[in-house]
């Protein structure tokens, strides 16, 4: 059905969403700049690959000029700084000698990207789902135990339950590895290897998974049982709907628009929760990677994982943000 | 004083608030409960051992007694995250009243810089800010009697956690602004200074109160999560630091759920009291319930 | 009051109807002893100020009475049958298809993502089992019968104007034909010219369709437009109930005459609108004997102690102990 006069202004609306976006990402990168250079020491020899290398004059002065480190600081410098950093440039690691950032960074995104995708499907799913029952059966028996157990969960980290999950699951009980992604020896892309990553990825998934799903059950109920006591809901009731009708044809839609606000309101979290994980497990995606990152002073590694974070952040952003224009007419105006 | 009876009325608020009177009173004498912090040198127990009579809570990888880590700890997470809650409340409050009262380009050009904040995650800003300005500092001497990684760490907490509290402050000035006591105290020739401190900002502390107690709930988590990194101090250890030092230690792997579970499960306890009392707190003077930051 | 239809039953009979609310343990009557009959195509207007229970006694005819509440006595009948009106399940067939609300605040009781064409097509398609294409086509009629273009069925709520989803609310109403329409303030949010366009549609749909009307209104100005019954509520009470035309001309209860002396009249010329003296009623606290007693111009040493029965009066009836001495010399006069 088409309707008239709103396509004006929803393209406004996306316009507006993508400029804020564009905004925040080069906050970021600047904040980049700038930490880079309040760090102490030469930040040609920090490119080079921290002061510890032994790198020749010529060589430093070749950096200077390349990177247009002799030219003034603003505008030349920031405007450099920024392309290359859009252009996913951050100079060589101190750690992994002569490895560029970008490198070892894609290296590793594909552990996390099966680590967090999955953790956070299943959490935003059953979180989602549990709190929506809990919010619609408000002060019921499943209510009070669903709330108990999320506050709980809500307020613990996601790495001390995996740290939990390997005292018993693999140092106790012995049944998962508790450390790394594969066994020694298994052939890449075979059935078994499979199953081993497979088996290695449980754990984490687990802890990552049970340190999200609280917030979300807290999220969803708390929208849920908002969305009750509004008039609609009088008026579905009186309409003759049955509590299943009232509940998928008018509560579901309107609960989950505060929850996709929410869920990315929220993202610190994800964000925390899978880089103490991997921590945890050794597992060899970028949150062990930032720490390898940390314990090194390597910061051009650290200033890379932070955009990355910033830029992932910044999309999930955009992404609601639209979605929540399809969902929601309100907000096309 | 009726709000109290009402706000002591909540289980959740009695919980809460007993949990946290019994931690405060740990992290306000640790001393007189388990004597001084000890040390690798000053250690008293076995490597690694398991509850017993001597050890409560058995000891750590170097001989320490858990119970006498854990209870010091409670006195360092506390102030971390008491103090940087303390430095969020007033940078957030003093944002919010100011883009709120002022309105037009001050309000633009504020709320664009808490658009940032609210977007970006306090941990993820936390994480790249706080080992460059450690290293900035060094790790020696005192800063206003901390030492430099913890100020470091309370500060860049602080600093980074204070949007959510902004933007709740700044809905509320701009309505209080144009109720008639605030017109009564203009045309008595107050200054905007003054209006603001003295008829608007306490109109304004129950809903800082209710989210200053989430500030503290969320300042816990990411203190923990970056000491558990190595961003914290290992001679003051947090709650955070202790699990950090555990999990180089290969406790988990060692069977050791002593030394990780205690600290994790005051972490726990401490964050989820303040969760109910913020939750209590607002049930109580904004009686439409709201869902966590 | 009522002229019987052919069967001789009443269209609805509401029977000495007293309703609670539970509250912390507490127990509030909201309505005592409510009776009244509404034969098919007769309009009623329930006025009352707020805590008046006429609200109460709508949502019990509509069986919408929230959970906390409970049937202390009486019951309701629909032609001749008792609803079950404390059996939400049991309730579900009757609602819609025999009796309709429209709710006041139109923004709000419309679901805001949904189209209004969909929200109008829903009942059609679950109460009256119409196929999606059938119930479109009868949401597109019933919005041309309301008077809105059909196309504008489009439109999300948002983007009408509130006399616009008001009469979508009427739209939604009719959609599966009741017979009983309860309007529950249903033009308190609008400025006053949409108000009279929505009470002269009301009045039109009334006598096109042959719909039982019940107006629920804080507002007895509103009242002459489409209906023809009015019953005041006092304090979960009937006090007086009659014609439009005999309450507006002689009304007996004090409480009435005062409700009509405070309509500002600007035709008159009086400026100055007269409110009633006192608070009104706490369903926590009700006064003891005549609700209304403390706030009465007339009220007796027995106001304060007995209730006043609802006693026939005239052609109407009227629950005041003015009248009620009245009413025995009236048998006396009749027996002689």
């Amino acid at each position: 059905m088409a309707s008239t006069g709103i396509g004006a202004p929803k393209s406004q609306h996306v316009g507006r969403i993508f400029l804020r976006a564009a905004v925040t990402l080069l906050m970021v990168a600047s904040l980049n700049f700038i930490l880079f250079r309040i760090i102490p020491g030469d930040p040609a020899a920090l490119l080079l690959g921290g002061a510890r290398t032994s790198v020749t004059a010529e060589q430093m002065e070749a950096q200077r000029q390349n990177w247009g480190l002799d030219r003034p600081l603003f505008p030349d410098q920031v405007v450099d700084y920024l392309s290359a950093s859009l252009h996913g440039d951050f100079g060589y690691s101190f750690k992994f000698r002569g490895r560029h950032v970008s490198d070892l960074i894609l290296e590793r995104l594909p552990a996390t990207v099966a680590l967090v995708g999955l953790a956070q499907f299943i959490a935003i799913l059953c979180g989602v789902m549990l709190g929506l029952y809990a919010g619609w059966r408000r002060g019921g028996a499943v209510d009070h135990i669903v709330t108990g157990a999320s506050l709980a969960l809500y307020s613990t980290p996601s790495f001390w339950l995996g740290m939990l999950l390997v005292v018993i699951f693999s140092t106790a009980l012995g049944w998962l590895p508790g450390y790394g992604a594969y066994s020694p020896g298994a052939i890449s892309g075979s059935l078994d290897w499979l199953i081993d990553y497979l088996r290695h990825l449980a754990l984490p998934v687990t802890a990552v998974t049970l340190g999200l799903i609280g917030q979300y059950v807290v999220v969803a109920r708390a929208a849920m049982s908002d969305v009750v006591t509004e008039d609609y809901m009088v008026t579905a009731r009186a309409k003759g709907l049955n509590r299943g009708q009232m509940l998928m044809r008018h509560a579901f839609r309107n609960a989950m628009l505060p929850v996709v606000t929410l869920i990315t309101l929220n993202l610190g979290y994800v964000v925390a929760g899978a880089i103490t994980v991997e921590a945890v497990f050794a597992w060899p995606g970028i949150g062990g990677l930032t720490v390898e990152a940390l314990n090194a002073r390597d910061y051009p590694v650290l200033q890379g994982i932070f955009l990355l974070l910033g830029a992932s952040i910044v999309v999930a952003n955009l992404v609601t943000d639209l979605a929540y224009g399809i969902l929601d007419p309100r907000v096309r105006q | 004083m009726g709000f109290l009876r009402k706000f002591l009325g909540y289980g959740g608020a009695q919980l809460g608030l007993l949990c946290l009177v019994f931690f405060l009173g740990l992290a306000a004498v640790p001393n007189a409960v388990v004597g001084p912090l000890e040390t690798a040198g000053t250690a008293s127990g076995d490597f690694l051992a398991p509850p017993q009579s001597q050890h409560l809570l058995g000891t750590d990888e170097v001989g320490r007694d858990v119970l006498n880590l854990v209870v010091h700890g409670a006195r360092i997470s506390l102030t971390i995250a008491l103090l940087a809650t303390v430095i969020s409340l007033v940078v957030g409050t003093t944002i919010g009243m100011t883009a709120g009262y002022y309105g037009g380009r001050v309000d633009v050009w504020l709320m664009r810089l808490t658009d940032f904040f609210f977007v970006m995650p306090s941990f993820v800003l936390a994480l790249v800010i706080t080992p460059v300005f450690l290293q900035v500092m060094g790790r020696g001497g005192e800063i206003l009697g901390f030492r430099p990684s913890l100020f470091v760490i309370i500060v860049v907490i602080g600093m980074t956690s204070w949007a959510f509290g902004t933007r709740i402050v700044r809905s509320q000035t701009l309505s209080l602004k144009e109720r008639t006591f605030v017109d009564r105290a203009r045309v008595a020739g107050s200054s905007n200074f003054s209006i603001m401190i003295r008829h608007i900002l306490p109109n304004l502390v129950p809903q800082i109160a209710a989210n200053g107690a989430l500030v503290v709930a969320g300042a816990i988590y990411v203190e923990t999560s970056l000491s558990f990194l190595g961003l914290g101090d290992p001679l003051q250890p947090s709650w955070g630091t202790l699990l950090s030092l555990a999990q180089r230690a290969g406790a988990a792997s060692a069977g050791a759920w002593w030394y990780l579970g205690a600290p994790g499960l005051c972490v726990i306890a401490v964050s989820l009291s303040f969760v109910l009392i913020g939750n209590a707190l607002d049930d109580t003077f904004n009686p439409r319930h709201r869902v966590i930051p | 009051m009522i002229d019987c239809s052919q069967s001789g039953v009443p269209l609805l009979e509401v029977d000495g109807l007293s309703v609670d609310y539970g509250l912390k343990g507490v127990s509030l009557r909201a309505i005592d002893g409510v009776s009244f009959a509404l034969g098919a195509g007769q309009a009623v207007a329930l006025v009352g100020e707020s805590g008046s229970g006429k609200t109460t006694t709508a949502m019990a005819i509509a069986g919408l009475l929230s959970p906390n509440a409970r049937v202390g006595s009486g019951e309701v009948r629909y032609r001749g049958n008792r609803l079950p009106i404390d059996d939400d399940a049991a309730m579900r067939p009757h609602r819609w298809s025999e009796t309709s609300v429209i709710f006041q605040g139109a923004m709000n009781a419309l679901n805001p993502v949904h189209r209004v064409i969909k929200q109008i097509a829903e009942p059609c398609m679950l109460k009256l089992g119409m196929s999606c294409g059938e119930a479109t086509a009868r949401a597109r009629e019933l919005l041309e019968l309301v008077g809105i273009p059909a196309d504008r069925g489009a439109a999300y709520p948002h983007e009408l104007s509130g006399g616009m989803r008001q009469r979508v609310m009427i739209a939604m109403a009719l959609a599966c034909r009741p017979s009983i329409v309860i309007g529950d303030e249903p033009t308190t949010a609008l400025d006053v010219i949409t108000q009279a366009q929505i009470l002269k549609l009301l009045g039109e749909l009334r006598s096109q369709l042959n719909l039982a009307l019940i107006l629920i209104t804080h507002d007895l100005s509103v009242v002459a437009e489409c209906c023809d019954h009015v019953m005041i509520m006092y304090s979960g009470r009937i006090v007086e109930d009659g014609t439009v035309a005999e309450i507006f001309a002689k009304p007996n209860h004090p409480y009435t005459r005062l409700l009509i002396e405070s309509i500002p009249n600007p035709a008159s010329g009086k400026r100055i609108i007269r409110p009633i003296p006192g608070d009104p009623p706490n369903l926590m606290n009700r006064p003891s004997g005549c609700a209304f007693h403390r706030r009465c111009p007339s009220a007796m040493a027995v106001c304060a102690t007995e209730v006043p029965s609802l006693d026939t009066f005239g052609l109407g009836r009227v629950a005041c102990h003015l009248h009620q001495s009245l009413t025995q010399e009236d048998k006396v006069a009749a027996h002689a």
